[in-house]
């Protein structure tokens, strides 16, 4: 395999900017308006005009699957972010100084996991939920709050490896603080696999932001999302399957290349510890 | 004597469970008791292997379900609104409120009141539903038969899938079968249930797409309804398939890529050599020799992955219309009915929990190797 990234990394790659750049200035680009409904267009499938098809009240199903990319990619990235600096700053804590400290972050990362990601989420949807606006902080949250055990897992596992290298006791020797030791020797050789794990955290996010608009409860209508287009296609999956069948694929093409690119990006950074 | 029992341990463990579903299977025992049944065999066993190990990991447990209990209490108490009001409606007077405050002893002090909640729970009480009418307890458990049968189908069908593909692509490591099986494994990895389960349907139940005229697909399958298993059992297993697949081949691909790299490992062994030069034929030295040191960490993520198929199972009982614990749940969720869903949460939980000690305890009963030794804070 040797260290090369290879065609197919780059590729992935590429459809991620696309994707991200079409949905960030999806105002500025020459798409339809997602909410306008083309008369005499429902169920038609894809055509040169519209290129998915249009939906059963006619909507254009490609710019409103461009727009659903807006919510699937805002709420998984921001997720990831938050439970990346809250997951790495617990993770590297909990291997740096082991003893007590570690052993109840340990207890407690792992007791989090222990309510199943959904439930959870339908329970905080409930008891949290006055109006569906807020519904999207609701998401960041619960997203963050799952994401944060498995990624302090990581990091505390890289951490606990290279917390007794020569170079940290080095550092220790010359008299740094913890916090230096922290941030300048010990991040930096952390964060390649921290890298390459959030993108497939940031994927499964997708997939969970995905189920829950498949049940109605992620962001309300008119607003489009990945998971309601496909949910609500499934009325017309038999004259009509593009409806549900383009959101689809563009949600599995993307989920598959986010996991495609942490995978190799971990196989390039660690050729020996890739296992799953 | 003791010994004897030490030694054969993987094997009566093993035996004993496979009783354990066949009764259960036969008797149709309430689904508590089979729980109760497997839960007292797999302590059992650990308590043989390593007592003291048992014993702590017991100990262990216990704080987390406590702590678990009162999330789940604490969430619905900081609910605003008074429940009492939300029982008799906004026109009730002063008195009748305080007189349904007192019968729900909501006018105690917060721990007394959790205490009183914890006890009724423990005794199986788990309150009523306003919405639904009837006893929680009983609609949890008369919903958690189909999402039991969904899970087991969904984690044999996923093994099923699993084993002989980790094994093939773990024995022919780098060459272009491993590579197709791996790459189509990713795939599965990254279809989301609920898309796969669209496409099923699409695909296997409704005919699928038509491209001038032709059908790409199938009608073989049904795409909704639960039938009993008690009812009619070919029909139960045609309308478990579609259900089952979608849950099952994303676990699949997991325990595909697990047991490969696990496989891996194992064929480097000295044994396996041992076992070549005394010209045994390949297919026993993988399925005999190599397997079982191989599909420990498979285990323990099986144990794992069942709060991902509770999750799962929620979508799909919703896909195709199953009335199990996940469609319990949202019901509640999308009808407003909190006692509902904090009885779920709470028995799902719980569950959960129990599940992975005791996917723990199997992982000590079965391989000699860890006996005595620690394994707790593994995968």
């Amino acid at each position: 395999m040797g260290r090369r990234l290879g065609f197919f990394f780059w590729l992935a790659v590429a459809y991620l900017a696309v994707l991200a750049v079409a949905a960030v200035f999806a105002d500025v680009l020459p798409i339809k308006d997602p909410a306008d409904t083309f008369a005499g267009t429902s169920k038609q499938g894809p055509s040169l005009s519209h290129w998915f098809g249009n939906d059963g009240v006619g909507r254009d199903v490609f710019s409103r699957v461009i727009y659903g990319a807006q919510v699937s990619l805002v709420i998984s990235t921001v997720g990831t972010v938050l439970a990346l600096v809250i997951g790495g700053l617990l993770g590297m804590v909990s291997g740096y100084y082991s003893g007590r400290v570690d052993r109840w972050l340990t207890a407690t990362l792992n007791a989090s996991l222990v309510i199943p990601p959904l439930i959870l989420f339908l329970a905080l949807v409930l008891f949290l939920d006055s109006e569906a606006k807020r519904r999207i902080f609701i998401l960041v949250f619960t997203f963050v709050l799952l994401s944060i055990a498995p990624i302090a897992r990581v990091v505390r596992a890289a951490t606990l490896s290279c917390a007794n290298q020569d170079y940290v006791l080095a550092a220790r020797t010359l008299g740094a603080r913890d916090g230096r030791v922290l941030f300048r020797e010990v991040l930096p050789n952390v964060a390649p696999s921290l890298v390459s794990y959030s993108l497939i955290i940031m994927a499964g996010l997708i997939v969970v932001e995905g189920a829950v608009a498949f049940l109605g409860l992620s962001v309300p209508p008119p607003t489009p999302t990945w998971g309601d287009m496909i949910n609500k296609g499934r009325t017309n999956l038999d004259v009509a399957a593009h409806i549900s069948l383009m959101p689809a694929i563009v949600m599995f093409v993307t989920v598959l290349a986010l996991n495609f690119v942490g995978d190799r990006l971990q196989q390039y950074f660690e050729p020996r510890e890739a296992v799953l | 004597m003791k010994q004897a029992v030490r030694d054969q341990l993987g094997r009566i463990v093993g035996v004993a469970l496979a009783a354990t579903v066949a009764w259960a299977w036969f008797w149709r025992p309430p689904f508590s008791w089979t729980f109760g049944v497997l839960v007292v065999v797999g302590t059992a066993g650990a308590a043989i292997a390593d007592g003291r190990y048992a014993l702590r990991r017991i100990a262990s447990v216990i704080p987390v379900l406590v702590g678990v209990s009162f999330v789940v209490f604490a969430l619905m108490a900081s609910l605003p609104g008074d429940p009492a009001i939300n029982i008799l409606g906004p026109a009730a007077t002063a008195d009748q409120i305080a007189i349904v405050r007192t019968e729900l002893g909501l006018d105690e002090p917060f721990f007394n009141r959790y205490g009183n909640w914890l006890g009724g729970v423990l005794t199986g009480d788990l309150g009523s539903s306003i919405v639904l009418r009837e006893d929680i307890a009983d609609g949890i458990s008369r919903s958690m038969t189909p999402t039991l049968q969904i899970m087991a189908y969904s984690v044999v069908l996923a093994l099923a899938f699993a084993i002989p593909l980790g094994i093939w692509a773990g024995y022919r490591q780098g060459s272009k079968t491993d590579a197709t099986i791996n790459n189509a494994m990713l795939g599965f990895l990254a279809t989301p249930n609920f898309v796969l389960a669209v496409m099923l349907v699409l695909f296997l139940s409704i005919g699928g797409l038509s491209v001038a005229g032709n059908e790409i697909g199938f009608r073989v399958l049904p795409a909704a309804r639960y039938v009993p298993l008690g009812e009619d059992v070919v029909l139960h297993f045609k309308h478990m398939l579609l259900p089952s697949l979608a849950l099952a081949m994303g676990q699949a691909a997991v325990f595909m890529r697990l047991l490969r790299s696990d496989m891996i490992a194992t064929l480097r062994l000295p044994f396996i050599d041992l076992a070549r030069s005394k010209g045994l034929p390949t297919r026993r030295i993988l399925w005999r020799h190599a397997l079982r040191p191989s599909s420990f960490t498979l285990l323990t993520v099986v144990g794992l992955t069942v709060g991902l198929l509770i999750g799962g199972a929620l979508i799909v009982e919703f896909i195709f219309t199953i009335p199990g614990v996940g469609a319990y749940i949202f019901l509640g969720v999308t009808q407003r009915d909190f006692i509902a869903v904090q009885g779920g949460v709470l028995v799902i939980s719980t569950l959960y929990i129990v599940v992975l000690t005791m996917s723990d305890f199997l992982y000590l009963a079965l391989d000699p190797r860890l006996r005595g030794r620690e394994i707790g804070a593994r995968g």
